[in-house]
């Protein structure tokens, strides 16, 4: 915090700000709904940060409140110390941004939106836009109202890379987007980190958000109910366990200490431990244990422990096997 | 899926799939041309064989040829009269103005469809699959609108020719067939320029729009040479003049046919070259900008807005322009209608009016009210662009909002006040085409007050913009059916001068009949600068919002 206020007295804001992305006590009310309730973000510059929450949690919100286009109700925000309602121009030569959903103008071609958008974005690296048009397998003659929605996406997605900005500001940026696509996007979050680009990625996918980031914030209802490396929150959270026995020997572990979420399938239990594994060693060892797998957590679990959604995802569940 | 694709164009191709295209535009011309043929020919025989039922003896046939053959204010409306005493010259002058424009917009509409209209269907894609070049497949649809256009001419030309022989109407068939050929001749040529458009245009829309701005154009050309003498030559600057140059069954001149032939061949070879130019880089066939270069794309917010509204600005220009010649062009005989009718002098009375000027200053309240429409029109495609989430691309970047709303603003102004001016001239080029003695700087002052009301409905537009966006369209057309119903309805009965007094146009003049109310002018100017002021300030810190 104290970097804030010297950041302002400096006068020279940009430089000074150690935090590419940060919020105090952000709050937006729509009337009685709370849709953001006092954010407290922190993104260091160079990190690539991923926000999640399930729907209407507030992602959208505050983005849009960083990037200007609402009012906090209370709070602030600020991109490079740069305030986000005070200086949004500033703070706007310094980000792109992709929303989820492309609302371009439909009579425009692809190039006639990508040199309009270039404009007025003021910079762009024109090599580069090439390079993402062909990777993105993007034809920019076609008007946008013929394009389909995937295409329309990879279109503001070129838009904001195609600027190299110091950030990027990502809202749900692969929604229609096909699996080879989805590479294409991947491998260029990695360039973009590679030269020192800061990322905040709003996504729902965890896989992404797991390949891409190397912090994460979980917002829940407008509150910020996690926020750190993954590192961290997988070290703070348990352990999944999967155990197979002989037939007929299946134990009840529900009451060995440190062991929740258990769930049997035929001879195949699964469980999560918290805390010393050594007690449910010992119940597996004396019930004669077959076969035992034990991995981390993986994000969507982190993430729906969070929600207290207890069992597994449809794409965790075949590992087992 | 696949195979109900393959199999429908199976059927589509059929025998011969080197000319679908044209057998497809074909048909779909022909059914119309058919339709549009039947229209023109009830509309020929019905007045031809009334004529004689009507204008019974001679004397009465003298007395309406007096009558229509040197009013210019008929004239510049439907052409001019020649021999009305007989079934052939009133026929002509009856029905070809209506059936010209008819036909004109039928070749616009039809050729614009068939070319433009299913190649951004994709339909021509499924067609084509890389059996054809586009040129050639645009040379076929070419040929199959000359079939609907021949569908046309040949229903219309039977009944025409039979109704001839009818023995009180009595045109040989040879005229009679000059006669139906003139009449379908502006369809042939807006079906040239049609599919010329649509070449140039980058969607359908866009090629009909600037198709009718071309007839627009003519028409008001037209009507012009028509409203004097001294300015019939301007006949041979507009297509629709070489059609009244070719005076069927009066004194036919058939040699107005050669420009006629000359336009239809150039704008066909011209499309069929801007066909095959589009088709170079690309090599597929849906839509994709043409004629765009790099110099005319809108590189700035401000070239986007300008680019986007362009077609609905020239539309209303045109319209403007076409308006004020027509009604200026009436002036001296409108004028003459109030003065000579006790109780419409006596409601323009109320107006504070009289005379020719009074004539004009009810045409320029109209340019007012279209005007208003401008202004609407302007401040909701601001609103849209909000709403669509299409300036949120423009204000995630560093363009700041002020300056965002500060263009639009500046584009709609200027929009308004050359409108106004545009009213003005036209109105003025109309009158001194029928004589009135009326004084050019008077026209164009009054051309410019009738900006005002739009100005001030404009600026307060930009304040509901900034303080209730979802409100906009609501309340900026609920103020203008105020301003008109007050205006209206305040000069039938009598009314509180309060309620008069808060109608933009009872406040406007009525110039040029009475003198500008500069004062109340700078008042709607003043309650439109502080609005579009606090506008632009409270529109900067308020939250955007969809629909
Ligand atoms: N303009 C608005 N007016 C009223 N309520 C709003 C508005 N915008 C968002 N909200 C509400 O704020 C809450 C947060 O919405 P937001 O769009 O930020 O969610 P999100 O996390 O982005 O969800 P999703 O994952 O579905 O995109 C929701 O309850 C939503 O209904
Ligand atoms: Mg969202």
């Amino acid at each position: 915090m104290s970097t804030t206020s010297l950041a302002y007295t400096s006068g020279n804001k940009a430089a000074a700000s150690q935090w590419a992305v940060e919020t105090h006590g952000l709050t937006k009310r729509f009337g009685e709904n709370v849709a953001v309730n006092g954010v407290e973000l922190l993104v260091p510059r160079g990190c690539a940060f991923g926000y999640l929450g399930p729907n209407g949690a507030g992602k959208t919100t505050t983005i849009r409140l960083l990037l200007g286009l609402i009012q906090p109700s209370e709070g602030h925000g600020e991109i490079f110390g740069l305030d986000c309602q005070r200086h949004p121009i500033e703070a706007h030569r310094r980000l792109a941004f992709v929303a989820g959903e492309a609302n371009l103008w439909p009579s425009l071609t692809g190039a006639e939106t990508l040199h309009l958008l270039g404009r007025v974005q003021g910079q762009v690296d024109k090599a580069y836009r090439e390079e993402l048009i062909a990777r993105f397998d993007l034809d920019p003659t076609k008007k946008v109202r013929a394009y389909s929605k995937g295409n329309r996406q990879k279109l503001i997605l070129i838009g904001a890379l195609m600027a190299r900005p110091d950030l990027l500001v990502l809202d749900e940026p692969t929604s229609g987007l096909d699996p080879l696509m989805e590479q294409a996007f991947r491998h260029s979050i990695h360039e973009a980190r590679e030269r020192g680009q800061t990322v905040f990625l709003s996504s729902h996918i965890m896989s992404e958000v797991e390949a891409l980031c190397d912090r994460v914030g979980i917002l829940r209802e407008g509150r910020l109910v996690e926020m750190g490396t993954l590192a961290q929150m997988r070290h703070l959270s348990a352990l999944t366990v999967e155990a197979t026995f002989s037939e007929g020997s299946v134990p009840d572990l529900s009451g060995v200490p440190g062991v929740s979420s258990v769930q049997v399938d035929g001879r195949l239990v699964r469980c999560q431990v918290r805390g010393s594994v050594e007690p449910l060693l010992k119940a597996l060892v004396a019930a004669g244990v077959t076969e035992l797998l034990s991995r981390e957590p993986s994000l969507e679990e982190l993430f729906l422990a969070q929600y207290g959604v207890h069992g597994k995802s449809p794409d965790t569940s075949h590992d087992a096997s | 899926m696949q195979a109900e694709i393959a199999d429908k164009k199976e059927a589509q191709v059929g025998r011969w799939p080197g000319t679908v295209v044209a057998r497809l535009t074909a048909r779909g011309a022909a059914r119309s041309g058919v339709i549009w043929g039947s229209i023109f020919a009830i509309a020929i025989a019905s007045s031809a064989i009334s004529y004689s039922g009507i204008y019974k003896t001679l004397a009465q046939r003298d007395a309406l040829a007096v009558a229509y053959g040197s009013n210019h204010a008929t004239s510049a409306l439907l052409g001019p009269a020649w021999q009305l005493q007989t079934v052939a010259g009133f026929t002509v002058f009856k029905v070809s103005m209506a059936l010209m424009i008819l036909g004109a917009v039928w070749g616009l509409l039809t050729s614009t469809r068939l070319l433009r209209g299913e190649e951004e269907n994709g339909r021509w894609d499924l067609l084509l699959a890389g059996q054809t070049t586009r040129r050639r497949a645009t040379a076929q649809a070419l040929g199959g609108l000359a079939a609907g256009v021949f569908t046309l001419w040949a229903v219309a030309s039977l009944v025409t020719v039979l109704s001839g022989l009818d023995s009180k109407v009595k045109i040989a068939a040879g005229p009679a067939l000059y006669f139906s050929t003139a009449m379908v001749a502006t369809a042939v040529m807006f079906l040239a320029v049609g599919a010329f458009c649509g070449q140039l245009s980058t969607s359908r829309r866009q090629a009909a729009g600037l198709g009718s701005v071309i007839l627009g154009a003519s028409y008001a050309l037209r009507m012009v040479a028509d409203s004097s003498a001294g300015l019939a030559w301007l006949r041979w600057a507009t297509p629709l003049g070489w059609v009244e140059e070719l005076q069927p069954l009066t004194r036919p001149r058939p040699f107005a046919l050669v420009p006629i032939v000359a336009l239809v061949i150039v704008f066909a070879l011209g499309t069929l070259y801007l066909a095959g130019r589009r088709d170079l880089g690309a090599g597929t066939l849906s839509d994709r900008s043409n004629v765009l270069t790099i110099r005319q794309l809108p590189t700035t917010p401000l070239g986007l807005a300008a680019y986007l509204s362009r077609s609905v600005l020239l539309a209303w220009a045109a319209s403007i322009f076409a308006y004020g010649l027509l009604l200026g062009g009436i002036a001296k005989s409108g004028g003459k209608i109030i003065t000579s009718s006790p109780s419409l002098r006596s409601a323009f009375a109320r107006l504070g009016v009289s005379g020719a000027d009074a004539y004009l200053s009810v045409a320029l309240l109209i340019m007012a009210v279209a005007l208003s429409f401008v202004a609407l029109g302007q401040v909701n495609a601001a609103r849209r662009e909000e709403s669509s989430g299409q300036l949120e691309n423009l204000l995630v970047r560093p363009f700041s909002r002020a300056v965002w709303l500060v263009e639009r603003i500046a584009l709609a102004v200027a929009a308004l006040v050359l409108g106004g001016l545009l009213a003005g001239v036209a109105t003025w080029l109309g009158a001194i085409s029928d004589h009135a003695s009326v004084k050019f700087s008077s026209l164009l002052s009054a051309g410019l007050n009738v900006s005002f009301p739009a100005l001030l409905l404009f600026g307060v537009g930009v304040l509901v913009l900034a303080v209730a966006p979802r409100m906009v369209s609501i309340i900026t057309y609920t103020l203008f059916v105020w301003f008109f119903l007050v205006e209206i309805l305040g000069s039938v009965v009598n009314m509180n001068h309060w309620i008069l007094d808060l109608s933009a146009f009872h406040q406007m003049a009525a110039s040029p009949a009475a003198p500008i109310a500069w004062t109340a002018n700078a008042v709607m100017v003043a309650i439109a600068l502080v609005s579009v002021g606090f506008g632009v300030e409270l529109f900067r810190h308020r939250d955007l919002r969809g629909e």
